[in-house]
């Protein structure tokens, strides 16, 4: 069994270094429509990335009623933090607010020194849930809360996530079908630079079946090299999507790289395309040669 | 010899063989038996079937009716997964040598082993041993293309021979080579046959098989025409030498003739 092993994988490893030529050309096109699909999986990431942090601000302020007491208000803190979509519950007296409000206004702030009394209310700042950040459950959770007694309005910011959703809901649209317009180019390309070294040793294939050789003897070498092909081109759309990246850090500076764990699931992905790709073209092969 | 004893020692067994093809008839009705170690010619011109009926026993294809045994494989209860087994147990040789042109001879010869999982030093061993059988151990580093016509075939049934196998199928082994070579070719077949290999060899050159006292199976438009065993005239070095004189003299009749040509086309091209 050990021995079937290293034949085949010396088999791999001789054709691999025998056909330096046909194999290089085959990693560059591979790389190259990787990079393709890498650019856009980078791009898809870091739209996910801002829709998230742009989810992270979503807040319901909860005004109360000026004559709610003491008691009242840590009765109504107490139920919204019971409430199951809530995250956390800040308290902001009025004083706080005012307090707030005159740092943010800096220098013209003296204008609210002409207050006699404090107009803003006593208010929660409720934090929800990050699963519970989407339009149904803010509009159910304030429904909620705006019914309690105490409560003189509730605020989410309802325009801003109505529009919101739509604007994720079209990037997400166009996401997909770029998407999948890659994806398919991408596998296209690929499936046909690995039928092309496949059909190049066609002539061994044919030899290899006539000394008596197992499919799977014929096969597995082929897989190897389709997976080296496919990692070695994986490894090399990062490094030229890292130096794109790098190039172009000026006009999109926020853009952050593939975290190390999607690295590697992408040259897992990769290895697996490249081995599949070899798998299915010789599988062809071996069908209709005698 | 008994009937029954006759069976066990038959390697090669065709029966009622028809291929048809969608052009029409390629065999009809074929019957041989090959007993072990035995050396048959195969022979009739080209598109008789000879190929047809070689690619049958080493089911690269498979008859439309009838039914081929070798050894204890039988075409009709082959299955896809078997027929690497088969052809390990049969060494076939092509007029175009096939080999693989990037890699040495020894590599070239080794492969048969490696495919069955044998030691390297199993394989060494045997290669080494079959180098010097067809006189190829000083080439053995050697790339394919870098050798004449007659030692690739060499090359080619080292290889054939392998892993022992009960017979030699051979597609016009000499058809690609100059007489000279084509006799050396023939030699070793000979000489292989006389260590116990079964031969099965395919030509279209009758003057090859005339008179070396082997059995010759002649095929004429699909049917066996003739089966027959002919007898040695002379010893086997006195026939091959008889083919390569009418060789030369026809060699020297082909030359002359073209050189005559030469002359009455371009006669104001000096020499």
């Amino acid at each position: 069994m050990f021995r079937r092993v290293f034949y085949i994988v010396d088999e791999a490893v001789r054709t691999l270094r025998r056909h330096k030529g046909l194999t290089s050309i085959s990693i560059v096109i591979m790389s190259l429509s990787l990079l393709m699909l890498a650019v856009f999986l980078l791009a898809t990431d870091n739209i996910l990335k801002v829709v998230g942090e742009a989810q992270e601000e979503m807040k319901i302020y909860v005004y109360l009623e000026d004559r709610t007491g003491q008691g009242a208000i840590e009765g109504l803190y107490q139920t919204i933090l019971e409430q199951h979509e809530v995250q956390s519950v800040v308290f902001v007296s009025k004083d706080q607010a005012l307090a707030d409000f005159r740092d943010q206004l800096g220098d013209g702030a003296d204008m609210l020194n002409a207050l006699r009394a404090n107009p803003l209310p006593n208010a929660f700042h409720v934090e929800p849930k990050p699963e519970f950040k989407n339009r149904d459950a803010m509009v159910a959770l304030s429904a909620r809360i705006q019914s309690m007694s105490g409560v003189e309005e509730v605020r989410y910011g309802k325009e801003f996530i109505d529009k919101f959703q739509s604007i994720v809901r079209g990037i997400y649209y166009i996401d997909g079908v770029v998407g999948f317009i890659v994806i398919l180019s991408a596998v296209f390309i690929i499936a046909n630079a690995v039928r092309l070294t496949v059909i190049s040793r066609r002539r061994t294939i044919e030899i290899l079946k006539l000394v008596g050789a197992t499919d799977p003897y014929i096969v597995a070498p082929f897989v190897i090299e389709g997976a080296f092909q496919g990692g070695v081109a994986a490894v090399l759309s990062l490094v030229l999507l890292r130096v794109v990246t790098e190039a172009t850090s000026n006009a999109i500076p926020d853009l952050t790289f593939f975290s190390p764990e999607k690295s590697l699931l992408y040259l897992v992905i990769c290895v697996l395309i490249g081995s599949l790709g070899s798998f299915v073209a010789l599988r062809k092969i071996l069908r209709t040669q005698p | 010899m008994t009937e029954a004893s006759r069976e066990d020692r038959t390697v090669i067994g065709v029966y009622h063989l028809t291929k048809t093809f969608p052009s029409g008839h390629a065999l009809e009705d074929v019957n041989f038996q090959i007993a072990n170690g035995e050396f048959v010619f195969l022979v009739g011109p080209s598109g008789a079937g000879k190929s047809t009926l070689l690619r049958m026993i080493y089911m690269a294809d498979f008859p439309t009716s009838g039914q081929v045994l070798v050894g204890q494989f039988v075409s009709t209860r082959m299955k896809r997964k078997d027929i690497p087994y088969l052809r390990r147990r049969v060494g076939i040789v092509f007029q175009d040598y096939k080999l693989l042109e990037d890699r040495s001879v020894f590599d070239n010869i080794a492969i048969g082993m490696r495919i069955t999982g044998a030691t390297l030093y199993q394989i060494k061993r045997r290669v080494t041993s079959l180098l010097n059988e067809v006189g190829l151990f000083h080439k053995r580093f050697a790339l394919p293309n870098t050798l004449s016509g007659g030692e690739q075939q060499r090359v080619a049934i080292a290889r054939a021979l392998v892993n022992h196998p009960a017979i030699l199928l051979a597609d016009e082994p000499t058809g690609n080579l100059d007489p000279d070579s084509a006799e050396d070719i023939l030699r070793l077949i000979f000489k292989i046959n006389a260590g116990g290999t079964a031969v099965l060899m395919a030509t279209h050159d009758h003057s090859f098989v005339q008179n070396f006292g082997q059995r010759i199976i002649h095929l004429r438009d699909g049917k066996v025409f003739e089966d027959r065993t002919t007898h040695l005239v002379g010893n086997l070095s006195d026939r091959l030498e008889a083919v390569r004189l009418d060789r030369e003299r026809q060699r020297r009749v082909e030359r002359e003739i073209k050189r005559q040509r030469a002359s009455t086309i371009a006669p104001t091209k000096s020499e």
